[in-house]
């Protein structure tokens, strides 16, 4: 059976598989670098010429860093406690907002719908460095610095979500909605009994790509929250590594921290990978 | 029911169409006005404004255009980094799109295995957040350590001239970047090419074209819309590149006490115009390419 199949790949196939193997290799580089640096022992950390795969691997490098942690003022559950609360409750709300506007945007007709469709493309270029004192602002002049709202409701209106779900949806077909329409189903009935079942794909997508803002923000974390407590695992994460970046010592802390950062976003990415490639294609934006 | 009726009723109707769409944008509406749209109308205010803080919040004191003129006459480092940047984008962009399109074509041959390789392509995306690749440059992960060993600088010199030298040694040593920048790319291309009927292949090759006369006759002109696509993505994505050594000159302005808040988003604001400029350009260039093969065929 495996024979006859692999008597079927022919010679123009298997250099086209050897070649993108070869790729895809070169390719996944640094996330084994990443993973293997995080289990090095102090001394292998600092050979020249760097090896990639770790010869002694150790755990060490997470006990320094929980350790280093738990001497400090806030402990380092309450990060990451800020951390989850905040992506949850965050993903929750860019879901549901997003689902919502990229629903009519696609399905209805209203006044200034071209107007926030242009408005919505605009703000895809704009650098997010520029908004940071403005919204500080805003947040302060709502007074909702050192709240979770000061996390969350910055990240709500999310113009990426809303354009790849107005890409989706549309291609839902028009006569299922007006099917249930007939059938005496409400505005909100038909949202959420058939146009969030068939957008999922392009939920999952955004999900992940929410997920992965939200969970390496620090922007919300240095910029609206005074409090130490307030503050996520991300702006801990980064403000040791910028603290250690010169010190011998800090080293390996940076290498576990680094791994913990980016293992949340692989997980992510493993359980809803096959539905995103899905929305990829279909919608051809990121 | 008379015509006036029908018309009101149908009125009626429409109006609540129309507020029912209202109503489910509201949520979004006001998250947007409030975080993204009326920040961006403030900095472009603070642009034409000395911003300095003080005790009880911010100071505004109207300079009209001094802090465009200060970008380009006083800062000696905007200017530099600006044009540098923008030189290698140039080189980049087309590096990244051509990249794309090979990998993508061969993608979409028939082989075993051929979703996992796809989703291996895509995976960097997913990672590619700011500080996984920052950490990752740091350690020198990004780098290749064959450009060093084996001496290329003066063979690229050699080639290429001295002067574009350093903006091709930069390319070379973020060939590992270029991969990871393209899977979105490789994706848009992938979806294009389902588009391209089957049956046109066929027919050609019926009439006695090799592939590779199907590659430039059919299977590239159907991309140009997508090429198009991708070009836009790549600037835009380029552009907002958490490393990019112009946005870092914007943050460090942010800061300083005797340039400030203001000038910083004067900066950012003439870096957007380039880069609006840019794309414009872009698309003025594709759609004119679209219109005379309209009129060829």
């Amino acid at each position: 059976m495996l024979l006859r199949k692999l008597r079927k790949i022919t010679a123009f196939q298997a250099v086209l598989t050897s070649c993108l193997t070869a790729l895809a290799v070169f390719m996944s580089l640094p996330i084994i670098f990443i993973i293997n640096h995080a289990f090095k022992p102090q001394n292998e950390l600092f050979l020249f010429p760097p090896r990639f795969f770790v010869q002694s691997p150790t755990f060490r490098n997470f006990e320094s860093l929980i350790l280093h942690a738990s001497n400090a003022t806030v402990p380092f559950t309450r990060y990451l406690f800020n951390s989850i609360i905040i992506a949850v409750l965050t993903l929750g709300c860019v879901i549901l907002v997003s689902t919502m506007a990229g629903y009519v945007l696609a399905k209805y007709r209203f006044h200034f719908k071209g107007l926030i469709m242009s408005m919505i493309t605009l703000s895809l270029m704009f650098a997010p460095e520029t908004v940071g004192i403005p919204r500080y602002l805003i947040i302060s002049g709502i007074g909702i610095n050192d709240t979770y709202f000061g996390h969350i409701l910055p990240a709500l209106a999310s113009p990426v979500a809303v354009f790849m779900l107005v890409g989706f949806i549309s291609q839902i077909p028009s006569e299922l909605l007006e099917a249930a329409k007939i059938d005496g189903a409400s505005h909100l009935g038909i949202f959420a009994r058939i146009v969030l079942p068939l957008s999922v794909p392009a939920v999952a997508t955004i999900s992940i790509l929410t997920f992965q803002g939200v969970w390496g923000d620090v922007e919300t974390s240095t910029l609206f929250m005074q409090e130490e407590t307030m503050r996520t695992l991300a702006f801990y994460v980064n403000s040791l590594l910028s603290g250690l970046q010169n010190s011998v010592a800090g080293q390996n802390m940076a290498a576990a921290a680094g791994l913990l950062m980016f293992l949340p976003n692989l997980i992510i990415f493993l359980l809803f990978q096959k539905r995103v490639l899905e929305t990829m294609v279909h919608s051809g934006i990121k | 029911m008379n015509a006036k009726a029908r018309r009101r009723v149908e009125r009626l109707y429409q109006g609540k169409k129309y507020g029912v769409g209202l109503l489910f944008m509201l949520p979004w509406i006001i998250g947007f006005c409030l975080f993204v749209a009326i920040p961006i109308g403030w900095s472009l205010f603070m642009t034409f404004n000395k911003v300095q803080v003080s005790v009880g919040g911010f100071k505004y004191e109207w300079i009209g255009m001094r802090n465009y003129r200060d970008a380009f006459l006083k800062d000696n480092v905007f200017p530099i980094e600006l044009i540098t940047y923008f030189q290698e984008m140039l080189l980049m962009v087309p590096i990244i799109v051509i990249f794309a399109l090979l990998i993508s074509l061969m993608l979409n041959q028939k082989f075993p295995g051929r979703f996992i390789y796809r989703a291996l392509f895509f995976l960097p995306v997913i990672f590619a957040t700011g500080q996984v690749l920052s950490e990752l440059f740091l350690q020198g992960a990004g780098d290749i350590p064959f450009l060093e060993q084996y001496n290329l600088l003066p063979i690229v010199e050699e080639y290429v001239g001295a002067q574009f030298a350093g903006t091709v040694m930069d390319i070379l040593g973020k060939a590992v970047l270029i991969l990871w920048y393209s899977g979105v790319q490789i994706l848009i291309f992938i979806a294009g090419f389902q588009t391209i009927s089957p049956t046109i292949y066929e027919a050609v090759r019926i009439d006695g074209a090799s592939p590779w006369d199907s590659f430039w006759k059919i299977t590239l002109p159907a991309c140009v819309p997508f090429i198009s696509l991708n070009v836009l993505y790549t600037i835009i994505d380029l552009f907002t590149f958490p490393l990019n050594p112009v946005l870092a000159h914007v943050r460090d302005n942010m800061f300083k006490v005797d340039t400030g808040y203001g000038y910083a988003s004067a900066l950012a604001w003439i870096y957007f115009a380039f880069i609006f400029v840019l794309i414009a350009l872009v698309l003025w260039l594709f759609n004119r390419s679209l219109k005379t093969r309209r009129a060829h065929s």
